[in-house]
């Protein structure tokens, strides 16, 4: 047996042609970009030029081996400039009644939020290799009972207690029966799910009935930020609409994902949680409780999802209804795939996402809501390609789904 | 050292039970200050159970544990770490996706203001052990990167980073080639000459002789005896632990070898990871002739069975199955053409342990009149072909109805030889054919394998043990690194093959290019 | 050695081997063999046990909420001493949960027959909804040709949009390696959006009489299926029911006495052998998924022709069929008896507790609704669990035969 040997080349132009590849999938953006407020460029010709410049950046990187980031920059020239090609043809009117930046980043970051919460949360499970597709449940109690505890007590932040407590206990269900029992948990998840659209919706009717839930809750506080004294004017103005009023919820989910970040990866519990998702027989004989690793991790990961679930209703829409968090959790789920695992991959992931949502948005605004439909489905379809492999394949930890069996 | 060093580590009367056997007896086990014990025994004889007590992942059902005189209650490996006892299991246990210097402080993780995790500090440590017992290791490698005998050292750190001063190796030089087991050997040395204890598990008659100090033999779960080296012989030890004189000889006469029905030339196949690991193999099996393929696990006999069956495609190279070309074929294209195959692997590959005897008999051939027709099985005749079958090769302890996973496994090698040879084939490719089977069962099968070559069937026989290669082969070739390194009557003696095997010299035999 | 000579001793556990089933399919395999109906049994009733506790914490009566659930779904149609109106009134109800029940069998064998491959399709809803789609465009498009030419039309196109839908997912399992777990969720909600938008206001397959309605066209009254029980009118049962009981069988007949069927299992037991025997596994998977998305695209045609007519946007977004379809599967232990009693159980419990049988005096039909829910959790949360029952069992049988008592460290 000899070492892996990997096809060596020179690293100094590897990074080159990477580099030239990169410029090349920033190049197809741009090519949309222009034609878009504010610079809104109204000829098709400038778009193709800067197509052209991606497409050719793209080829290169393709020819000089960089297939992955080459094709990546091919792809991007066409649409850029099918997109930019749509944006110059466009009335002006719907454009600046679309692209409003500062209004489409903040709406970019409330879509997001939910979604970070439970992603970060389906991190640590999967990542001590407990598959989570459990998510959606958990975020479906923490939205039910953080107004439930927020109407009981008049406070929002018992709600959010209320909300992690219950996201923890379903989390702790799923727990029980895919560690302890060592049922499929993809199974015990999908039965997650279903208990958790029966549980939240019976409560519901149970105690708010055909009213709903009274309109008195206590919301949870926006940060508001004066940035609009920031110089230039046209930066502060920008900057203050984009981040000067943001839900708490949403700074917290920031600092969710840089805290998950140095967990997972620079503490001796992040290196034992990943052991344990990895190779769980490994992490046992040096004595790593596996069990207790995987515990401690799904319940964590109810705990997030349930933030991400309070977060819908306290500080987003300020109600609850049954089902209301319509697949919010798969998407977290595919954020997780898409982010290949990794904290800042999945926020990365649950940002396009939220922006995906936000255009829809805001194109429903001049176009209806018949394009907005069918735009939701986009986090899907890219999700999809992820798995496919196109777009850089995403690898599981090696154990994720795995029954672990103490001997 | 010596009989009167002290006594560090003693198993008292250890018994435990599976459900149907018993793998553990009322075994004795004792182990001194600084001294290599070896503990030999055949597969399954209890070895590993035994050390999986020692090392706290079973819990005993009658027996004790002392260590250093002290009785010692171990419910997980945790606690026999912090005994001091330190495992290199035969399975290794690392996390291929990360750091040499990760996989060894794991759990023990050395840190920087108090939370976090200090993976320089953990890589100083490291280098520091390791240049303390004179080996070479990048903590920053990951393991997937490392060879089989890299990982093992790092196994070996893994324990003296957490201070063990028992060490036990489970079958440690069943995964390297000779050159990494001298050097392990050499490095067991070393830890002994430390003050390292090391228990030794092993089958290898030849390799307990030559590192241990005592020996202990168990079979069938018993503790035979335990004995000093000096004065014991490949023999004697080989008499304790199958319970009676080791005769392989199978009566053989000489085979009539007919017109070459298994030509390969200049094949070329790459594994998992895309590495050439067969690199321009030419080998020709006539009607008639058994051609054993000698060679130490792990250097392309697997990936060369593939490539003749079907199962992988070639890179380069020919293979002509009785005279037609049949190389980039599928497995149904090989089996078709007359390739019969026994796998090396009868429970991962050979068979489908949930479907029953008479759908497992039926697995090569079930496209084919009477099993099927136009694509409409006829599961009473895939019945009344299995109990023609199970009659015909003695299958004991299953009618055609029963699951495979329920059979013995001699039992089940038998189903898989009754269908490969029913099917007629010009060609049979056996992996293995004897891998973990009882003495009953090996005579059996290599009986039936001499009869099928006397049929006038081209057999290759791609065997680890040098005893079946011998005994069995009208030709003997030697697979090294990919590549066929010798050929060798059937006369050779053992040395002379074992030589070859490790790329030393070139033998007597010529090279067949 | 004080063993007695048996024929078959299990293999002796060594390091490293795991014998305690840890995949899936393995622990399917132990499911089969571990004595079938008395397990499903069990698990169904500790759901209602436990549903029951619900019900009671929340201040209703349990025992009267069963029994008006039970009778709302015209099971006791089958007692002889049920007559008069009543045996009327059960006999329409009975036609409902079978209404109810038949789809249900189609997306339960759309799950089971993917397990059988030795993969899980969670994508059985998408498929459904990929097959009400085209079967509710093509129902109400070429309203000129025969009755009969029409419903085959429709239903075939339907069901082969739901084949090619799942399809995708074994394609991409085989090619790529992609998880069928994975992809067929991320399926799912591309149908739920497609589905919306297409019958969502200004969508392409919205009615066109009525622009500020998000429902479909209806379909053509010739396409419409026959009713042989009950009033066509009151939405009686229509010969879907028969459809859906000739796949049960055409199920059990390629599982067992094809070729076909031979290899999908030996593939979902053991791929590398099936690979060995010359099967090509990567096809196996894009053939069973297929065919498991042909059987949740027929669900979708049925209800269509047979008593939904069309689809609105509300539907789609609503239907849990296919979802349900996996609880159906499960507890039917995907065999085709299995799958037919789980599936009028299922469908039972639909029918009885909503709100067109359900007394609100007794138990609001909301709460049921919900109720349905929780039980169908718990159930799939048992049934995989199952595992347990069976290995304390095992364990009580060996403690009475007094002969290994340690011998529950290791499973079977």
């Amino acid at each position: 047996m000899t070492t892996v040997d990997q096809p060596v080349r020179a690293p100094a132009i590897a990074m080159t042609t990477r580099r030239i590849g990169i410029a090349g999938i920033i190049f197809g953006l741009a090519a949309f970009w222009i034609a878009l407020p504010p610079l809104t460029v109204r000829s098709v010709v400038w778009p193709i030029l800067v197509a052209l410049a991606a497409l050719a950046a793209g080829i290169w990187a393709v020819r000089e081996g960089e297939r992955r980031i080459g094709y990546g920059a091919i792809f991007s020239a066409i649409f850029g400039v099918a997109l930019g090609y749509f944006a110059t043809q466009t009335s002006l009117g719907h454009l600046n009644i679309v692209i409003v930046w500062s209004a489409i980043l903040a709406a970019m970051l409330r879509y997001a939020t939910p979604l970070t919460f439970a992603a970060i949360g389906g991190l640590f499970s999967e990542r001590s290799g407990v598959v989570n597709i459990g998510l959606e449940g958990m975020m479906l109690m923490g939205a039910f009972f953080s107004v439930w505890g927020d109407v009981q007590f008049g406070s929002w932040e018992v709600g959010i207690l209320a909300a992690m407590l219950a996201g923890g206990l379903l989390a702790l269900v799923h727990a029980f029966f895919a560690i302890q029992l060592r049922i499929d948990q993809i199974v015990g998840g999908t039965a997650i799910n279903f208990l958790a659209l029966g549980i939240t919706g019976y409560l519901f009717i149970q105690i708010y009935g055909e009213q709903g839930t009274p309109g008195s809750i206590a919301e949870i506080p926006d940060v508001r930020l004066h940035l609009d004294k920031i110089p230039p004017h046209a930066l502060g103005h920008f900057l203050d609409g984009a981040i000067g009023q943001l839900n708490l919820m949403i700074w917290l989910s920031f600092l969710v994902v840089v805290l998950a970040s140095i967990v997972m990866f620079r503490t001796p519990i992040g290196l034992r949680i990943r052991s344990v998702g990895e190779h769980p027989r490994a992490a046992d004989t040096v004595g790593i409780s596996v069990y207790a690793v995987r515990y401690g991790a799904v319940v964590l990961s109810g705990m997030l999802a349930a933030l991400g679930g309070a977060y819908l209703t306290l500080g987003f829409v300020h109600s609850f209804n049954e089902g209301m968090t319509a697949g919010r959790g798969f998407i977290a789920l595919a954020a997780l795939i898409f982010g290949k695992w990794r904290p800042f991959g999945a926020f990365g992931a649950a940002l396009l996402f939220g922006f995906s949502s936000a255009i829809a948005d805001r194109l429903a605004l001049a176009w209806g809501t018949s394009w907005q439909t069918l735009f939701q489905a986009l986090p899907y379809l890219l999700t999809l390609i992820a798995v496919a492999g196109v777009i850089g394949r995403s690898i599981p930890p090696a154990a994720v789904g795995r029954p672990y069996k103490k001997q | 050292m010596g009989p009167d060093a002290p006594v560090v580590l003693e198993l008292a009367g250890i018994t435990k039970r599976f459900p149907g056997i018993i793998a553990n007896d009322h075994v004795d086990f004792d182990l001194r200050a600084h001294e290599v014990h070896a503990l030999l025994g055949e597969n399954g004889a209890g070895k590993s159970t035994l050390m999986n007590i020692l090392y706290g992942l079973y819990r005993p059902d009658e027996g004790e544990i002392r260590i250093n005189g002290k009785l010692a209650h171990f419910t997980s490996s945790k606690d026999a770490i912090e005994a001091g006892i330190g495992m290199v299991h035969q399975h290794f246990m690392l996390i291929p996706v990360m750091t040499v210097a990760e996989n060894i402080v794991l759990a023990v993780e050395p840190t920087r203001a108090g939370v976090l995790f200090d993976v320089g500090a953990a890589a100083d440590r490291v280098r520091e052990i390791a240049e303390q017992f004179k080996f070479t290791i990048d903590p920053y490698a990951r393991i997937q990167n490392l060879s089989v005998g890299q990982q093992q050292r790092v196994e070996i750190l893994k324990a003296l980073y957490r201070k063990a001063d028992i060490l036990i190796l489970d079958e440690p030089t069943a995964v390297l080639t000779p050159q990494e087991a001298r050097e392990l050997f050499g490095i067991l040395q070393r830890l002994k000459a430390e003050g390292m204890s090391i228990i030794f598990i092993s089958h290898k008659l030849n390799e307990a002789l030559e590192i241990a100090d005592r020996i202990t033999v168990l079979r069938r779960g018993v503790k035979i005896d335990t004995i000093p080296r000096e004065g014991a012989t490949e023999a004697s030890l080989a008499r304790m632990m199958v319970g009676r004189d080791v005769l392989l000889t199978v009566e053989k006469t000489p085979g009539v070898p007919g017109k070459p029905l298994l030509e390969v030339a200049g094949l070329e196949v790459f594994d998992d990871r895309g590495l050439e690991v067969v690199k321009g193999v030419s080998l020709t099996v006539h009607a008639g002739e058994i051609v054993g393929l000698a060679g130490i696990d792990g250097n392309g006999q697997e990936e060369l069975i593939d490539a003749l069956t079907g199962l992988r495609k070639a890179h380069a190279g020919s293979i002509r199955i009785a005279g037609e070309e049949s190389s980039g074929d599928s497995a149904r294209e090989m089996l078709e053409t007359g390739v019969g195959h026994i796998p090396v692997d009868r429970q991962r590959r050979g068979l489908v342990l949930d479907f029953s005897l008479a759908e497992n008999l039926a697995l090569r051939d079930f496209r084919h009149a009477p099993n099927s027709r136009l694509g409409w099985l006829f599961p009473n005749r895939l019945v009344a072909r299995a109990r023609k079958l199970l009659k015909e090769f003695d299958v004991r302890g299953g009618v055609p109805q029963t699951r495979a996973g329920m059979l013995s496994g001699g039992n089940q090698q038998k189903v898989v030889l009754a269908r490969e040879i029913d099917r007629d084939p010009k060609v049979l490719v056996a992996g293995q054919p004897t891998r973990g089977l009882d003495v009953g069962a090996i005579e059996f099968v290599h009986r039936r394998l001499l009869s099928e070559r006397d049929e006038g069937r081209a057999i290759l026989l791609v065997s680890l043990e040098l005893d079946e290669i011998l005994s069995l082969s009208d030709r003997i070739l030697v697979i090294y690194e990919g590549r066929i390194v010798g050929e060798f009557p059937p006369t050779v003696s053992e040395e002379e093959l074992g030589l070859a095997m490790t790329g030393g010299g070139r033998g007597s035999g010529e090279e067949a290019a | 050695m004080t063993e007695a000579p048996t024929p078959a001793p299990p293999p002796l556990p060594e390091a490293g081997t795991d014998a305690a089933p840890v995949n899936f399919v393995e622990r399917y395999g132990l499911l089969q063999r571990s004595g079938g109906v008395a397990t499903a049994l069990i698990t169904a009733s500790l759901a209602f046990l436990i549903g029951g506790l619900v019900v009671l914490a929340t201040g209703h009566n349990p025992l009267s909420a069963y029994r008006e659930i039970f009778n709302g779904t015209g099971l006791n149609w089958l007692f002889p001493w049920v007559n008069g109106t009543d045996r009327t009134f059960a006999a329409m109800n009975l036609q409902q949960t079978l209404l109810k029940a038949t789809p249900l069998m189609l997306t339960g064998l759309a799950v089971a027959f993917a397990f059988r491959c030795g993969m899980f399709n969670i994508g059985g809803q998408g498929q459904y909804t990929v097959g009400t789609i085209v079967g509710v465009w093509v129902g109400s498009s070429w309203a000129g040709i025969p009755g009969p030419a029409h419903i085959v039309l429709a239903i075939v196109l339907a069901s082969l949009a739901g084949a090619f839908f799942a399809g995708v997912a074994g394609l991409l399992k085989a090619t790529v390696g992609a998880h069928e777990v994975i992809s067929t969720i991320m399926l799912n909600w591309v149908a739920f959006y497609v589905g919306s938008y297409a019958f969502g206001l200004g969508g392409p397959l919205q009615n066109s009489t009525n622009v500020s309605v998000p429902i479909s066209n209806d379909i053509a009254t010739n396409a419409h299926l026959y009713v042989f029980w009950g009033d066509p009118i009151l939405q009686g049962l229509h010969i879907g029911f028969f459809i859906a009981i000739g796949a049960l069988v055409a199920y059990w007949v390629v599982l067992n006495r094809t070729t076909l069927g031979y290899e999908v299992r030996a593939v979902g037991f053991n791929a590398e052998a099936a690979r060995y025997g010359g099967i090509n596994v990567a096809r196996s998977y894009v053939t069973a998924m297929a065919i498991s998305g042909l059987f949740a695209g027929l669900a979708g045609a049925i209800d269509i022709l047979g008593w939904q007519f069309r689809v609105g946007q509300l539907d789609v977004q609503a239907s849990n069929i296919g979802f349900t379809g996996i609880a159906v599967a499960l507890l039917g232990r995907n065999t085709a008896v299995g799958v037919f009693f789980s599936a009028l159980l299922f469908g039972g419990l639909i029918n009885g507790t909503s709100g067109r049988h359900l007394s609100a005096d007794v138990f609001p039909p909301q709460l049921a609704g919900n109720l349905t829910l929780i039980i169908q959790g718990l159930i799939i949360l048992f049934i995989g669990a199952d595992v347990l029952v069976l290995y304390l069992w095992q364990r009580a049988k060996r403690l009475r035969a007094g002969k290994t008592p340690g011998a529950v460290e290791v499973g079977t």
